[in-house]
């Protein structure tokens, strides 16, 4: 008999019900992730106990390992263009928003890019590209963060002006 | 001018005694889960079924009718009575249900052909929705053949009769009752691909939708619900926003009980394994519509393991509140003939007999002779529903 909902316990004695992952097995393969997404957005913050908002956050981890991902999987990987292109839409919306919540599914949306139907082929490139530019984003954000350091040590004394113009040009070359 | 004092006290209440039973009922319902219930020898089995489910009974039961054709051309259909000398109560599952009674209609006979013929005309529509998935009211299917139903009351008995003859609910045969009650709360649903939050919907909170095939529950972090008799006491509790306060789902049937409503209470406390309570006027009218919340009617006791809320408890307005709340004598309403006679129609019932609280309330209320309605509360202050007479029964397991 399949679980219909789980339940989290609260400290004060209450709990929180969420829908068991095996259900969502069942449903349209893009809306486990609209689930996810909206649990994240705007169930977790009202949950005052830390205790259960973690471990929620790890049940939707869950649900996106076990469900969301292998079902999206499955179809990227299947012959039904209709259902593809359904999928590539809403995978495209999110990768807009969290990239890092589809990443799984890069490699399988990389295969697309190569098809011969115009609608898979603008929205794989299209989510091919969400995810260059979130990766260079993330790039980025560690070269700040070196430089930054490297700008406190160059104040501090600890780093050559010479050391300090490579850093900085390595840095804006990379900017461009 | 009489001014009345406002008895509110705008605190907030511990609802121990409600806490108390949301956890036993926790408990219970995880229990429960492992076990399927078990109905009595004596009565019919009705499922609920899938649209895949519902069609393989249609054709079975087609398949016979053409075999009986071929074997004698008289061909019959047999299905459980639905008279009340067939309706059995259970008592250990709380429900009314049908006993084994068969009736046989016959093709060939003059009593029953017109009977037969809208029969069929209903077995048709409901395989034609089946297969394009669609939904339709029984008004709609009263306007698919006029002529042959004449009446909507001929067109509705058909299509109980083809649930029955399916031995399935009437939902699994995608005619639907038009949508009537509403909810609000503590509670995320899933209506086919969209997702809708039952607290963020305005004060008239989600249409229940007759559709329940369509329905899941996602999320909750309610622990009891709370069913209201009168969209009044709705709109009271909406804009208090009570569910805030102490964490529950509210739902209304405006009156009395649809089936889209009772099926969907029965889910949700079913569930999300949550105690319920019924809040409604205080005369006999007002317990006939807790008694069908609890057990079922009589008229669709076919179905009642799928819409009766058996343990549902009630919390007011009971007849010993109008002296415990010293509810004033100008806001009470005498009871009429008709009221008595309900009254008494009530303690004949077994179920009542059999819980004695229950029979004394409305042993009580026919040594007053009188009755209220649940608005008569706001003698005391609009919000007294509110901030005190439902937070303190909930505290101090003030109920039937």
């Amino acid at each position: 008999m399949i679980k219909l909902l789980k339940i989290f316990y609260k400290k004060d004695g209450g709990i929180v019900q969420l829908i068991d992952k095996d259900k969502m097995k069942e449903w349209p393969i893009e809306l486990p992730l609209i689930f996810i997404e909206y649990v994240r957005n705007n169930q977790l913050k009202v949950y005052d106990d830390p205790k259960i908002k973690k471990e929620i956050e790890k049940y939707l981890d869950e649900v996106l390992t076990d469900v969301a991902i292998p079902g999206l999987i499955e179809v990227l990987d299947g012959d039904n263009f209709e259902e593809i292109n359904k999928a590539l839409v809403r995978i495209e919306e999110l990768a807009k928003k969290n990239t890092d919540m589809v990443k799984p599914i890069k490699p399988y949306v990389e295969k697309l890019v190569n098809k011969n139907i115009k609608e898979v082929n603008n929205l794989s490139n299209s989510i091919i590209d969400s995810f260059n530019k979130a990766e260079r984003k993330k790039e980025l954000a560690e070269k700040r963060k070196i430089m930054q350091e490297k700008e406190k040590s160059f104040l501090a004394g600890n780093l050559s002006g010479e050391e300090y113009a490579k850093a900085r040009k390595d840095y804006l070359v990379l900017k461009e | 001018m009489i001014i009345v004092a406002n008895k509110t006290e705008s605190k907030k209440w511990d609802i121990k005694e409600a806490k108390k039973l949301f956890q036993e009922y926790l408990e219970k319902g995880l229990e429960e889960e492992k076990k399927e219930a078990i109905l009595p020898e004596n009565t019919v089995k009705i499922d609920d079924l899938n649209k895949k489910q519902t069609l393989e009974r249609i054709y079975k039961l087609t398949d016979s009718i053409i075999e009986m054709i071929y074997e004698n051309g008289r061909p019959s259909i047999k299905m459980p009575s639905r008279t009340s000398a067939n309706i059995i109560w259970d008592e250990e599952n709380d429900l009314l249900l049908l006993g084994q009674q068969i009736m046989e209609k016959h093709f060939h006979s003059l009593g029953s052909v017109a009977d037969i013929t809208r029969l069929m005309k209903v077995l048709e529509k409901v395989n034609e929705l089946l297969l394009k998935d669609m939904h339709a009211t029984k008004r709609e299917i009263f306007y698919s053949a006029v002529q042959l139903f004449g009446d909507q009351k001929n067109s509705d008995k058909s299509i109980e009769d083809v649930a029955t003859m399916l031995y399935t609910t009437r939902n699994s045969t995608h005619i639907v009752a038009s949508a009537k009650g509403s909810c609000i709360g503590r509670l995320r649903i899933r209506d086919k691909n969209d997702i809708i939050d039952l607290e963020g919907l305005g004060s008239g909170g989600w249409t229940i939708s007759p559709m329940l095939d369509n329905v899941e529950i996602l999320e909750s972090d309610a622990e009891f619900i709370l069913v209201l008799e009168k969209d009044a006491a709705m709109i009271r509790l909406s804009e208090a926003r009570f569910w805030r306060k102490y964490p529950c789902i509210i739902l209304t049937a405006k009156g009395a009980a649809d089936i889209a409503t009772r099926m969907f209470l029965r889910r949700i406390s079913k569930e999300l394994r949550l105690p319920v309570f019924t809040l409604v006027d205080s005369d006999p009218y007002g317990h006939y519509i807790h008694s069908v919340y609890l057990r079922g009617s009589k008229r669709l006791s076919y179905e009642s393991p799928f819409l009766a809320t058996p343990d549902i408890k009630l919390l007011g307005v009971l007849t010993r509140d109008l002296e415990k709340y010293k509810i004033p004598n100008d806001c009470r309403i005498p009871m009429n003939q008709t009221d008595i006679k309900r009254t008494k129609e009530m303690l004949s019932e077994d179920f009542v007999k059999k819980n004695k609280a229950w029979e004394t309330d409305l042993k009580l209320a026919l040594n007053l002779k009188m009755k209220a309605e649940i608005q008569a509360l706001s003698t005391f202050g609009f919000e007294f529903l509110t901030d005190q007479y439902i937070p303190e029964k909930l505290s101090t397991g003030d109920w039937i």
